[in-house]
């Protein structure tokens, strides 16, 4: 856009056209008071508070001509002859704005005046205070004193609740609609509004229950006051005793930056951290409120070993040792007989740590960061090539873009992936979401197209046949290999079968397709859904993303909503089945077998839902070794000889690499509950003790069987030097922090109390294989699974995700009343048929088994199609894998 | 040289019959002036509800970081102070403290004040700090009248111009 030039306190500003006269006026660090205009919000111009004198050039009101005065240039006058509201007023060009004129301070004086009319003023007990725009402001800009009675203040009962987690005091409110504008603009849940007018307007929750939202704690960040509190930090202390500690979400793939704010190494709250090209300002509830569980008394704080048959508590050296002697004994015996599984939410550190003990020291290829079950997702091998191009900033988009969103419920998934989607979409980019259930994204997506339960594979093969097609005009990407053999196989599934399969339209996929091609950046997500498929929908959908070119570059290329917050870490530092090695949930038929004797579990909980797995233990416990290193006991540390604790994120640091592969570091906060060591420095220490012979491949360096570090970047170090794929990645060149919306030095004073300065590091993002320029893209043909109901099992089961799972994180949560209790959803048409109605207990029998739970009816599900949310307690060891065929009965 | 000897004697002699500066500490206590800054008590409204609203606004006056204040919302049906929060922890360590009375002016509802308590001398470090239980008054002992303001139900203090200080 052109630039427009304009003079703000005498100052030569030239800014974008349709610039606000508030943003212009940050550029030169003027600073605009302002309370209802947030950077991030659409400006509305509702308090006044940013008035100013605007003088634009004078027209002849008969001619309509520009009056020039005695020097040549052009008369100013000021505009309508009053002042100006300075969020709403747009810039243009040859305005002179004023902004500290008497004037302008007499109004500025007299809204805060009428603002503090109707405040309580109870700054001492107020959890805002401290870092409230309403506060700084009056200080900087109010009246000494009021002219108001004050017992004619109106008054509220104090807090009413929202919501279990967010309290209104009404008296506070200004009534800026920054909180509704939010909701509405930003998250896309309508659930809040006005109500009442004149002194009890008030902001009213619409929803039932009350303020359901997922991101409802963002608004008591940009609420200017404290009107909007959090009950996860109420009264716990002021905000400027805190002791702020930069860190990343771990609930997730999107690897959101907050900050945790301790004091007297007790956790007070959780506040965003801004990174422009992660989450923005916000975060959401579940990062926001999900931290309590670091500090719950039922933490496990030293090290059990099983003595006659009992879990007894023991020091850390005596654990350590008999994880060691243990180990190496079964790992003497060759063949790989040990193992290891740990979570893809850990640190590159211990995960790499962890790959280089139980490989390098123990010799074996078994490892996995999955949890064993038969619906583990696939490993993402089209991620690794085609993922989003370095330099992607979802943030930087939106006209020329399509973003296609194919299986995968990112509300539930990746909460904040919702709101940067759905920037795109505001800022003038298309989000198509093709899905076999309703999701919330697809309720303001540019289009929501619902396929068939189980024709995941067939749309993502009809979207590259037409993306072929419709590339052969332009000709194809030079760096691909193997198009012809995926030209021609393809050319033997016929268009109309996999759309009829799909039950989509070919006018429906043709729109999808035509933005796709269409845009100059485009991007493909997907979720679990897919990476349970395979490679099938991922690697066709990578397929389409390099042969079209839409790949190794900024702005384009996949994005996989992965399982855990490091699984692109988890994979590339190799745990993974290696050569000969066997997958997790083949874990359990080796250990039947006797070819598997010592597993050690590093964060996960595999016995958890799934009775082979615990089978699959429980011989190993009896016949060799199983350590557990876990925070809390669960299903799996029951059955361990050895159980160690496990830091919490918040107690030790490190790195992760996140859904769009940026690494980010987190550092201690708060020392942990008790004598504890990160799990990289426990490998270390089972290395150590360890006596299993040398490794016997000759490649394994002298660096890889170096166990000799000091801090967590020894190990960092360590990843950049041995890993290409990390090369550079250093807690130096991590540290880096860019300014992201053009902070400046005196914003706080109205920005107060939101997400805080980046000022610890933005992340660096790794590459891509397509981004280097002479890479080969090989792409693949992968075959469309078929998931077809038969027999008495005429329905197909899914398992999909939600966010409020009533995991680990959730302990101690205000989130509590939240969970999601185990349930399915049936469609309204199997509910008549089977005479279920909502809250009934049914049966679904899978082939492998049955259980019994509660049904919810869905009217938005389609006949023959059953969701059973993947939450704690959910029987979802009946699932075969994506898609499994099911009965469903009305238990007796 | 008997001279000064004498003379000596003679001002001792004059001082025999003269009032003593001194006092016989601890049997009998010195009165101190009104605004001398002494030991801190925590005060109490008439009713016996504490004054203190737990807004650390104390502790971040203290030059010397000797005030602790941990605070918690009160029970509705039992509140220790009126509103909405109370200090469920309030300590000041006296060796820090240099009795300066900034936290008495920072205070919003008079709930911290320097008194005529002179009396501060330990045998460890640790008894030198003064918890709550040390530092509030009788439960009898309270002053002033809750401002209408705070009496209905769920109200906090209001500005301290308000207060009955
Ligand atoms: S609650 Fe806060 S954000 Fe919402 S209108 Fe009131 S002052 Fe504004
Ligand atoms: S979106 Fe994900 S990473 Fe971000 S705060 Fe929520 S759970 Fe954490
Ligand atoms: S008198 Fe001064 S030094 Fe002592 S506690 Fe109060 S503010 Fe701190
Ligand atoms: S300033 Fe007064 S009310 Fe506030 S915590 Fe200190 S003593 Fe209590
Ligand atoms: S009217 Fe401009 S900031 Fe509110």
């Amino acid at each position: 856009m052109p630039d427009v030039n304009l003079i703000i306190d005498g100052q030569a500003v030239s800014v974008p056209a349709g610039t606000n006269l508030v943003d212009a006026a940050r550029t030169v660090e003027v600073a605009i008071p302002v309370f209802c205009y947030h950077p991030k919000l659409k400006p509305v111009g509702m308090c006044r508070m940013c008035l100013v004198e605007v003088y634009t050039a004078r027209i002849d009101p008969a001619t309509r001509q520009v009056v020039m005065g005695p020097d040549g240039l052009p008369q100013l006058a000021l505009m309508m002859n009053k002042l100006q509201p300075a969020c709403v007023t747009p810039v243009s060009e040859g305005m002179v704005v004023k902004t500290t004129t008497e004037k302008v301070k007499f109004a500025q004086r007299g809204v805060l005046e009428f603002l503090l009319t109707s405040h309580p003023l109870d700054c001492p007990v107020c959890d805002k205070g401290g870092e409230c725009p309403l506060q700084n402001l009056t200080m900087q800009w109010g009246p000494e004193v009021s002219r108001f009675d004050y017992s004619d203040k109106v008054h509220f009962e104090k807090p009413i609740k929202l919501s279990d987690v967010i309290y209104l005091d009404r008296e506070r409110c200004i009534l800026c609609s920054r909180c509704v504008r939010f909701q509405d603009d930003i998250a896309g849940d309508e659930v809040l509004g006005f109500d009442n007018r004149g002194r009890s307007w008030e902001i009213i929750s619409k929803s039932e229950p009350g303020f359901d939202s997922k991101f409802s704690g963002n608004t008591t960040d940009i609420c200017p006051v404290g009107a909007l509190t959090n009950a996860d930090f109420r009264f716990r202390s002021r905000v400027w005793e805190v002791r702020s500690t930069p860190s990343i979400c771990t609930h997730c793939s999107v690897g959101c930056n907050l900050s945790l704010d301790a004091r007297h190494n007790s956790l007070m709250r959780v506040m965003p951290r801004e990174n422009d090209d992660v989450n923005e300002i916000w975060l959401c509830d579940k990062g926001r409120m999900g931290m309590r569980f670091v500090e719950s008394a039922t933490r496990v704080t030293t090290p059990l070993v099983r003595q006659h048959g009992k879990l007894v508590a023991a020091s850390w050296d005596e654990a350590l040792t008999r994880i060691a002697s243990n180990l190496s004994q079964i790992a003497a015996k060759g063949n790989g007989q040990v193992a290891g599984m740990m979570s893809d939410s850990a640190s590159n550190e211990d995960l790499y740590a962890f790959r280089k003990l139980i490989t390098d020291t123990f010799q074996s290829t078994s490892l996995d960061h999955r949890p064993g079950a038969v619906t583990d997702v696939a490993i993402d091998e089209a991620i690794i090539t085609a993922g989003v191009g370095m330099g992607t900033s979802l943030l930087s988009l939106g006209k020329g873009t399509a973003v296609v969103v194919l299986a995968a419920d990112v509300e539930e998934e990746a909460p904040l992936y919702v709101l940067r989607l759905r920037g795109i979409k505001n800022r003038g980019g298309v989000v198509h979401v093709v899905n076999s259930f309703a999701t919330k994204l697809g309720t303001s997506a540019s289009s929501d197209t619902r396929i068939k339960a189980g024709s995941e594979a067939a749309y993502a093969n009809a979207f590259l046949k037409l993306v072929l097609e419709a590339q052969v005009a332009s000709g194809f990407d030079r760096r691909v290999r193997n198009l012809d053999d995926v030209r021609n196989q393809l050319s033997k599934l016929l268009l109309d079968t996999l759309l009829e399969h799909a039950g989509v339209s070919r006018a429906q996929l043709q729109k999808v397709v035509d933005a796709y091609m269409a845009a100059s950046n485009a991007i493909i997500v997907y979720g679990r859904t897919a990476l349970q498929i395979g490679a099938s929908v991922t690697q066709t959908m990578a397929n389409a993303a390099m042969a079209t070119g839409k790949c190794g570059k900024a702005n384009n290329g996949l994005i996989a909503l992965t399982t855990g917050a490091n699984t692109f870490g988890a994979v590339s530092l190799g745990v993974r089945p290696g050569k000969d090695g066997a997958a997790a949930n083949e874990f359990w038929a080796r250990a039947e077998a006797g070819t598997l004797r010592g597993l050690l579990v590093v964060g996960l909980n595999p016995a958890a839902n799934n009775p082979a797995a615990v089978e699959g233990l429980q011989t190993i416990a009896k016949h060799g070794f199983l350590a557990v290193q876990t925070m809390f006991m669960n299903e799996t540390a029951e059955l361990a000889d050895v159980v160690l604790p496990q830091m919490a994120i918040a107690e030790t640091d490190g790195t992760i690499t996140n859904a769009e592969r940026r690494v980010q570091r987190f550092r201690i906060a708060m020392a942990a509950p008790a004598a504890m060591h990160p799990t990289w420095q426990v490998c270390a220490q089972i290395a150590e003790r360890a006596t299993v012979a040398t490794p016997a491949s000759k490649n394994a360096t002298a660096v890889l069987s170096n166990w000799n570090y000091a801090v967590t970047s020894d190990v960092t170090d360590e990843v950049a030097q041995n890993n290409p794929r990390y090369a550079g990645v250093t807690y130096t060149s991590l540290d880096l922090s860019i300014n992201s919306w053009g902070r400046q030095a005196n914003e706080s004073v109205y920005y107060d109390g939101t997400s805080y300065t980046n000022t610890e590091g933005n992340g660096v993002q790794l590459k891509t294989v397509a981004d280097d320029a002479g890479a080969a893209l090989t792409v693949v043909y992968s075959p469309p699974v078929e998931f077809e109901p038969k027999g008495e099992f005429g329905l197909l089961m899914q398992t999909p995700v939600r966010a409020y799972n009533g995991g680990t994180w959730s302990i101690d949560s205000k989130l509590g009343s939240r969970q999601v209790a185990a349930h399915v959803l049936i469609s309204s048409a199997d509910a008549s048929r089977w005479n279920i109605s909502a809250g009934d207990a049914i049966t679904v029998a899978s082939p492998i088994g049955s259980s019994t739970l509660p049904a919810q009816i869905d009217k938005n599900i389609a006949a023959g199609h059953v969701l059973m949310p993947d939450v704690a307690g959910a029987p979802v060891h009946l699932a075969l894998g994506a898609y499994t065929r099911v009965a469903i009965r009305r238990a007796e | 040289m008997l001279g000064a000897f004498f003379k000596g004697l003679g001002t001792t002699f004059k001082y025999l019959f003269k009032k003593p500066v001194t006092v016989q500490y601890p049997e009998e206590k010195r009165q101190v002036h009104e605004r001398f800054r002494g030991r801190h008590q925590l005060n109490r409204f008439e009713n016996g509800m504490e004054r203190c609203i737990g807004c650390s606004l104390c502790s971040a006056a203290c030059p010397s970081d000797a005030i602790l204040v941990i605070p918690a919302e009160n029970n509705p049906t039992a509140p220790n102070s009126p509103g909405e929060r109370f200090a469920a922890r309030y300590e000041i360590n006296m060796l820090r403290c240099i009795f300066c009375g900034y936290c008495e002016d920072a205070c919003p509802t008079n709930a911290i004040t320097l008194e005529h308590h002179y009396e501060l001398s330990f045998y460890d470090r640790k008894s030198a700090i003064y918890d709550k239980t040390m530092l509030l008054v009788p439960i009898d002992k309270g002053h002033g009248d809750i401002p209408p303001v705070l009496t209905q139900m769920n109200r906090r203090p209001s500005p301290p111009a308000q207060i009955d200080l």
